[in-house]
């Protein structure tokens, strides 16, 4: 896949600025820490093992805010990194993987675990979606950084 | 060049096998960020709620004292993968100046757990007042400053290269 043939890497910004690259990741770092970060924290209240006298609804509710926050500082800093090197990252294994989990990710979290700690379901549904959400996220991390290594 | 007994401890052989396994070190370093989704998230929103812009709705013991065991979880993930990397690349990493600042800033934010210990530990405290006290709430802005200072400078020694003999793009991540 080469789709940006005619794209010429060498007078993006990111790869003649010392500093507009690094700078990128650091932010892209931040944004999926508190994004997932904020996440997680619903998990662990579906799981029943986290953050007990708060209720799913209301920690969803309460971190709504700061979760987008977070993931779209992520996605405007990555399309950047991504711009560095497009063909690299299209061809690129592990990227194609992390995309593909990024996509289900964010469907799934604005869609089924939404749902689910809002209703405030308990038990086999409310772990499953937990266990479910905190995969997804980690597959999403895990493919990110595989990109420099395969 | 590194001392001697930093050589070794890059030489001993689990750090070896870690450093020159295509599998182990990018899992440790996915281990490293999943620690900082877990940590830097539940450590921000702990600020938040202490600085009064996040979760207010919720009592300040409840939102410190529920995400303490998971910002614990989160810390010991990401320094213990991190201190399994650092070790794999001792002697690539000890020159590196950006690795001198990050432990510096170390230093300071146990400076900062010791100054401030009074803040997260009687939290309940908080509950009762009606404001939150500027002690605490410095407290949560200058750990968000020191921690974010760390992921810039984690980030940094990616780009170090010593002067005079590059090192391969491919050594350090």
């Amino acid at each position: 896949m080469a789709l940006f043939l005619a794209y010429d890497v060498a007078n993006n910004p990111l790869n003649t600025n010392e500093w507009a690259f690094p700078v990128c990741e650091v932010l892209h770092i931040l944004g999926f820490a508190v994004g997932i970060g904020t996440i997680t924290m619903v998990d662990l209240r579906l799981l029943g093992i986290g953050l007990k006298k708060e209720s799913a609804a209301d920690l969803w509710k309460g971190t709504f805010a700061w979760t987008l926050a977070g993931l779209a500082l992520a996605l405007i800093t990555g399309p950047l990194i991504f711009s560095s090197d497009p063909n690299m990252y299209l061809r690129n294994a592990s990227f194609r993987f992390k995309l593909t989990a990024l996509a289900l990710a964010i469907i799934y979290n604005y869609t089924i675990h939404r749902w689910v700690a809002l209703k405030q379901a308990s038990g086999a549904l409310a772990v499953l979606t937990g266990v479910i959400s905190l995969v997804l996220w980690a597959s999403v991390i895990f493919g990110g950084i595989f990109i420099a290594f395969v | 060049m590194p001392p001697e007994f930093i050589q070794a401890l890059q030489n001993m052989s689990l750090a070896t096998a870690i450093r020159e396994s295509a599998l182990v070190f990018p899992v440790i370093l996915s281990l490293h960020l999943t620690g900082m989704g877990l940590f830097g998230g539940m450590i921000l929103m702990t600020d938040l709620r202490l600085l009064g812009i996040a979760l207010t709705k919720h009592p300040v013991s409840d939102i410190v004292n529920g995400l303490r065991p998971w910002k614990h979880l989160g810390l010991t993930l990401t320094a213990g993968c991190g201190i399994l990397l650092l070790w794999s690349k001792a002697a690539i990493y000890y020159p590196n100046p950006y690795l001198h600042i990050k432990l510096a800033l170390f230093v300071l934010i146990i400076i900062h757990a010791i100054v401030f210990r009074g803040v997260y530990r009687n939290v309940t405290d908080l509950d009762r007042s009606a404001v939150i006290p500027g002690r605490a709430k410095l407290a949560a802005a200058l750990s968000l400053v020191l921690w974010l200072s760390v992921l810039t400078a984690g980030r940094w020694i990616g780009y170090w290269e010593p002067k005079g003999a590059p090192v391969n793009a491919a050594q350090v991540n």
